[in-house]
């Protein structure tokens, strides 16, 4: 199987098939071989995606211009974690 | 209307009087006889200075907006009628609409439009009547949009699962946008924000978000946007009940989260987009799971996943024990042990060069072992036995290599001893002659006296004899 991946979603779907098809159990070896080599590959690209994003604020302004954000947005987060980031 | 006709027939004598006494009192000054005109303009001095600012009541009927723009309509009650008019430049601010049978308050003057000899309001503002105008207006509009669908379900974009970037619409010193974007770093460290900062109140604001919106939705990459501000009063949040907002968000291809004010306030803007958000905050949340939580179920997922497959590997493991017991495969471990036992003992005797061929089998076999344990057993037997064969080929050859070399160093060996041998010498005749114990062989006859046995070895055989005499 080397399908391409189209996205993070249909990924995590994909995922989410061939572990549910493996788990009803009637597949030939050769069969569920290829669904675990594919379902490492689809984890993999997972994986990769959520770490792809680049963490950056950008500002657009009316002519369609990108400029970075003023510091005091691109750092609002900062100084002071709450309780649900502290892991 | 019966009663105002009954009025004047039940007291006559009051209506007589007064219709006597009118003439004498004209006759007694000069006759002024008036044009139309004049009375029509005097009539319109009276009421234009006397009802120059007025409030009235009534529910509209008749109301037409002309291609001019300018609107006409009649107030009435239940007995009298008033014609309005509404001139373009005023009906371009009324929030609502006015349509018939709506009960309102009507601001303005009375004019007389002298040609026609007619008197109307000329109305600077209307207002809807018990409900406030942005009430209404909020009605009207929400009426009017979910007439054409645009509530409809079946337009609700779903949300991606991991936006590449985040666009956002609001107001760029706003608490909100702190908000969005303390939540959104929290649940997602390193997400793209892309903010296309919009007036949120306040003159303008409607087409300023509108056009932000529309904007915001072409650029490469957002693939979601918050649009919102945070809580306020009616009027403050009112840019996100305009319908040139509605009409943005409708028309965006990329999916809208609407956030404004707080959980109690509803805007059209709510109602059109793909989602609503209590609060900005709450956009942030609904916008992007936290990564932790992906990680968390790919990893699940990417466990199921190795424990199905291994316990099905080992069903088919236990499948291939039993085959192996059976009487045509059952010589094959044992086969394997053997040429394993083989190998190590030519190991010890090989030098270095073939042990590289050793370490190689050696190498074949633990991986055959491996793909055994493993996950690999998918080409199975096959693949075995053709491993099996090659590396019993493998063996044949190491073992022949030796088996030839150590022929070739038996043949050197037996060549050279053969040219040492005295056996040699004594097939051509000679002969070896031993002292009489036979423990040294005699070289020189001064050892010997005469008398002395000596023992002689012949090519073939052997003599005792006697020394007659020594030279």
């Amino acid at each position: 199987m080397t399908t391409k991946i189209k996205d993070f979603e249909s990924a995590i779907k994909e995922l989410e098939t061939i572990v549910k098809k493996l788990e009803t159990g009637d597949l030939s070896l050769e069969k569920s071989l290829e669904f675990f080599e594919r379902g490492v590959s689809l984890s993999r690209f997972c994986h990769e995606r959520l770490e792809e994003a680049e963490r950056r604020i950008e500002v657009l302004d009316e002519r369609g211009e990108l400029k970075p954000a003023p510091d005091d947005l691109a750092f609002a987060d900062e100084g002071h974690l709450d309780p649900e980031n502290k892991r | 209307m019966i009663d105002s006709f009954a009025l004047p027939l039940g007291e006559p004598s009051e209506a007589a009087k007064t219709k006597q006494a009118s003439p004498a009192r004209a006759s007694s000054q000069p006759r002024r006889i008036m044009t139309v005109s004049e009375l029509t303009s005097e009539i319109r001095g009276l009421l234009e200075s006397s009802y120059s600012e007025i409030l009235v009541d009534g529910e509209i009927s008749n109301c037409r907006l002309w291609n001019t723009g300018h609107l006409y309509f009649t107030l009435k009650d239940d007995r009298s009628q008033l014609k309005v008019v509404m001139f373009r430049t005023t009906v371009r601010y009324l929030k609502f609409q006015p349509e018939n049978g709506l009960r309102v308050i009507a601001r303005g003057r009375i004019s007389v439009y002298e040609p026609k000899g007619e008197y109307q309001i000329v109305c600077r503002h209307l207002e809807p009547y018990g409900i406030g105008t942005l009430q209404l207006a909020f009605e009207q509009l929400k009426e009017k949009l979910k007439k054409e669908g645009l509530f409809n379900d079946e337009r609700k974009k779903p949300l991606p699962a991991l936006p590449r970037k985040i666009g956002i619409v609001t107001s760029l010193d706003s608490a909100a946008l702190r908000d969005i974007i303390k939540v959104l770093r929290r649940r997602y460290p390193n997400a793209h924000l892309l903010i296309r900062p919009a007036r949120v109140q306040g003159v303008g604001a409607a087409d300023d978000i509108a056009q932000a919106v529309t904007q915001i939705s072409t650029v490469p990459g957002v693939d979601v946007i918050i649009s919102g501000r945070g809580g306020g009063s009616m009027e403050d949040l009112w840019a996100f009940n305009e319908e040139s907002v509605a009409r943005a968000i409708s028309a965006s291809s990329v999916p809208i989260i609407s956030a404004v004010g707080h959980e109690t306030d509803f805007t059209i803007a709510d109602f059109v987009a793909d989602l609503r958000a209590a609060t900005p905050s709450a956009a942030a949340e609904l916008v992007i799971t936290r990564k932790d939580e992906y990680h968390d179920r790919i990893n699940r997922l990417s466990e199921q996943l190795r424990t199905r497959t291994l316990m099905q590997i080992h069903e088919y493991r236990t499948d291939i024990r039993e085959l192996e017991q059976r009487p045509g495969l059952s010589g094959l471990p044992g086969r394997v042990a053997i040429l394993r036992r083989q190998i190590t003992e030519l190991a010890h005797n090989l030098a270095r060069g073939s042990r590289g061929i050793h370490a190689i089998v050696e190498r074949r076999y633990h991986a055959l072992e491996l793909r055994l344990e493993g996950q690999n057993l998918r080409r199975t037997f096959s693949k075995l036995l053709t491993q099996l064969v090659s590396s019993e080929g493998k063996l044949h050859e190491a073992m022949q290599q030796v088996a030839m070399k150590r022929r070739a160093t038996l043949v050197e060996l037996s060549g050279r001893l053969e040219s040492l041998s005295p056996l040699a010498v004594l097939a051509r005749g000679y002969a070896v002659c031993w002292d009489a114990k036979r423990l040294s062989v005699l070289t020189n006859s001064n050892k010997i006296t005469p008398g002395d046995s000596v023992r002689i070895t012949l090519h073939r055989g052997e003599l005792g004899c006697v020394v007659k005499d020594t030279k």
